[in-house]
C-alpha cells in the first residue's frame, strides 16, 4: 500500500474508499481538502478509530468542529476531559475513549490541515 | 457550503444498534433490549430534553421518535455565498475580508457565532427579561415594556469576537480558526441596559453580571447553558451597552438573537448574549459557561506557544484591541500597473478608536498615512482609504496598521501567544497583481 502512496494517489484515494478503516498512520490523509467526500464518515480522515469518533461526537455537534484544527494528543486529551465534565458527553468506556484518543493525535494531529 | 455529514437519522438507519452504542453507550442483549445506564442514559435523556421514564423497555437501536423530529437541517440561505463557513452545528461564519466593505455591516455580511443551538424564535409576547440578583426591586419587562418604558438609541457598534484572527496562532489553540472576518458593524437599536438596571436599582454590592438565553446547550440538557457570559458593572451602565430590539432597523434576524440580545460595543461578542432572557446582577465576577477556565481569559503575563497555563494566572478578558482590515481590492485581485487605484478599509479599537492608519506596498519597508475617517459615533468602526500606484508588473501585498488613541499599533507579526488563541491583532494582509 504504501508503495502505491508513492506512485499513484488516485489510486490511493480509491483503495481507502474501498478499506477506508486501514488507512495508516504512515500513508494517513493529512488535509481536510484530500478527505473524500463519499467516505462514509467525512470530513473525518480515515483511520483506526474514525467509527468510534465520528458516532462519539456527532450526537451533539459537527464533525467540522473536531476537523477545522489539529491539536496535540495533549490538547485531544484535554478535550475530550472537558467535553465528559462539562459539556454533557457520554463518557466513552476506557478502551473506546483510548482509541478516540489515538485516532484525534494520529490523524488530527498538529501536521492538520483543516 | 461545506458538504453535509450523515445526520444521526441516517446512522440510526444504517447500523441503530453500534450508533445507539457508540453515541450513548447502550449495548444490546441477546433480546435486543439493551439498558441505558448511568451517563448514556443521561445523555440520551439530555438530548431529548427529558428523562425516558421506560429505558428498559427500549429495544436496542430504536432511535427515539423525538430525536427524528429535532434533527432537522439549518440552511444558510440568509447569508452571503462568500461567507466562510467554519461549523453547522454549532453555527460559526465569518465574513471573507471584502465583505466588511459596508460602513453598516449587513444582515447577510455579519458573522455569526453560536455557542449552542440555533433555537426556535421565541415571539415577541412570549419573551420577557428578568432582572435579579443585586437589585432593590426584581424586574421581568415584556418586549412592548422595553419598547415603551424606555428611551431607545440608535448607534453603529462593531461586534467582534474574542478568538477573531485565532488562525494566525501557532501551535493553534482549540476553537473556530477565525482569520478576520468576526467582526460586524451593523446599527444598532435597543434601551440603555444602565436604564434598565437604574430602574431596579442597583445594590452596592452589584459589581457584575450574568447574561442567560433561551437557546439551548449542544447536548439538549435543559439545565446547561449553552454560554453564560456577563462584564463588570461599569462597562454595563455605559450608555452604548444596550439591550437591542433592532438590527439595521428592523427586528433582529433570529442568528442575531432574536427578539432582543445585548451589545456590548468594543468587548469580546459573548458579552453580548443573544436571545437574552436573563442579566442577573452578581456580587461577584461572574461564573457561568464561559467565564472561567482558560475562557475569554488571557495569561497574567507572557508565555511561550503551547505554554499550559494554570488558571489562577488567567484574567478575565476586557476590551477588544486595536485592529484594522483591508476590504478592497479582494485578494488575489488584478490591477494595472502604473495606474492609481483605490485600497481602502475598516479599523477599530475596542474601547478606544482609531487616530492614524498607515499602509505597505513593500512589505513593511515603508509606510504611508492613510485617509482616515472619523467614526460614525463613539463604537463605530471608521473607514479608511488611500490611492496607491503599483510601481511596475508583479506580486505585492497591501499590509494596514492601525493606531488607538492610547498610541497602541498593530504588531507585523502575531502577538504573544495564548491558550485558547484570543486577541490576534497582527497586521492585515491581502495579495494583488499587478499587470
Amino acid at each position: 500500500m504504501r508503495k502505491i502512496t508513492s506512485t499513484c494517489g488516485a489510486a490511493l484515494a480509491a483503495l481507502l474508499l474501498a478499506v477506508p478503516l486501514q488507512a495508516s498512520a504512515e500513508d494517513r490523509i493529512t488535509r481536510l481538502a484530500d478527505v473524500p467526500e463519499d467516505f462514509e464518515f467525512y470530513p473525518l480522515p480515515p483511520g483506526e478509530g474514525v467509527e468510534e469518533v465520528y458516532y462519539g461526537c456527532i450526537a451533539c455537534h459537527s464533525l467540522r468542529t473536531v476537523t477545522n484544527g489539529g491539536y496535540s494528543r495533549r490538547v485531544w486529551d484535554e478535550l475530550l476531559d472537558w467535553m465528559v465534565e462539562s459539556q454533557g458527553m457520554m463518557d466513552p468506556e476506557p478502551d473506546i475513549r483510548e482509541e478516540m484518543l489515538d485516532y484525534l493525535a494520529t490523524y488530527i494531529g498538529e501536521d492538520w490541515e483543516g | 457550503m461545506p458538504k453535509k455529514e450523515r445526520g444521526l437519522i441516517e446512522l440510526y438507519h444504517d447500523d441503530p444498534e453500534r450508533a445507539e452504542f457508540l453515541v450513548f453507550g447502550r449495548k444490546a442483549g441477546p433480546d435486543r433490549r439493551g439498558f441505558l445506564k448511568g451517563a448514556g442514559l443521561a445523555s440520551m435523556g439530555a438530548v431529548l430534553g427529558t428523562t425516558i421514564p421506560f429505558s428498559a423497555n427500549m429495544p436496542a437501536g430504536l432511535m427515539p421518535a423525538a430525536l427524528a423530529e429535532t434533527v432537522n437541517e439549518f440552511t444558510f440561505d440568509a447569508k452571503h455565498a462568500d461567507m466562510i463557513v467554519h461549523n453547522d452545528r454549532p453555527v460559526n461564519i465569518e465574513a471573507a475580508a471584502h465583505l466588511l466593505d459596508d460602513d453598516v455591516t449587513p444582515f447577510d455580511k455579519h458573522f455569526i457565532r453560536n455557542n449552542g443551538t440555533m433555537p426556535m424564535p421565541m415571539s415577541k409576547a412570549d419573551w420577557r427579561l428578568k432582572i435579579d440578583g443585586e437589585v432593590n426591586d426584581e424586574l421581568e419587562l415584556s418586549y412592548d415594556q422595553l419598547m415603551n418604558e424606555f428611551e431607545l438609541v440608535t448607534f453603529r457598534a462593531q461586534l467582534e469576537c474574542g478568538g477573531n484572527g485565532r488562525a494566525g496562532f501557532n501551535p493553534l489553540p482549540r476553537g473556530n480558526p477565525w482569520t478576520i472576518g468576526a467582526i460586524g458593524n451593523a446599527e444598532w437599536t435597543g434601551v440603555r441596559l444602565s436604564d434598565i438596571l437604574r430602574r431596579a436599582g442597583l445594590k452596592p454590592s452589584a459589581v457584575y453580571t450574568g447574561h442567560y438565553s433561551y437557546d439551548e446547550h449542544l447536548s439538549g440538557d435543559p439545565d446547561r447553558p449553552s454560554i453564560s457570559r456577563g462584564g463588570p458593572i461599569d462597562k454595563m451602565m455605559d450608555p452604548h451597552t444596550i439591550i437591542a430590539i433592532k438590527m439595521n432597523g428592523e427586528d433582529i434576524p433570529i442568528e442575531h438573537g432574536y427578539p432582543a440580545r445585548v451589545v456590548a460595543p468594543g468587548w469580546a461578542g459573548s458579552v453580548s448574549q443573544k436571545w437574552v432572557t436573563r442579566i442577573w446582577v452578581r456580587d461577584r465576577e461572574h461564573d457561568g459557561p464561559g467565564m472561567t477556565g482558560l475562557s475569554y481569559r488571557m495569561p497574567r503575563f507572557p508565555v511561550a506557544p503551547d505554554t499550559e497555563v494554570p488558571h489562577e494566572d488567567m484574567m478575565v478578558m476586557g476590551s477588544m484591541i486595536v485592529k484594522s482590515a483591508i476590504t478592497n481590492p479582494v485578494a488575489g485581485a488584478e490591477v494595472r500597473a502604473g495606474a492609481p487605484f483605490e485600497i481602502r478599509g475598516q479599523a477599530w479599537a475596542g474601547d478606544n478608536h482609531v487616530v492614524r492608519m498607515e499602509t505597505s506596498i513593500d512589505f513593511g519597508a515603508t509606510w504611508q498615512t492613510a485617509e482616515l475617517h472619523a467614526p460614525h459615533n463613539r463604537y463605530s468602526w471608521q473607514r479608511w482609504k488611500q490611492t496607491i500606484i503599483p510601481p511596475q508588473a508583479g506580486y505585492y501585498e497591501v499590509w494596514s496598521r492601525a493606531t488607538d488613541n492610547q498610541g497602541n499599533s498593530q504588531p507585523m507579526v502575531v502577538p504573544g501567544w495564548n491558550p485558547r488563541g484570543y486577541l490576534n491583532n497582527s497586521c492585515h494582509r491581502i495579495h494583488f497583481t499587478a499587470v
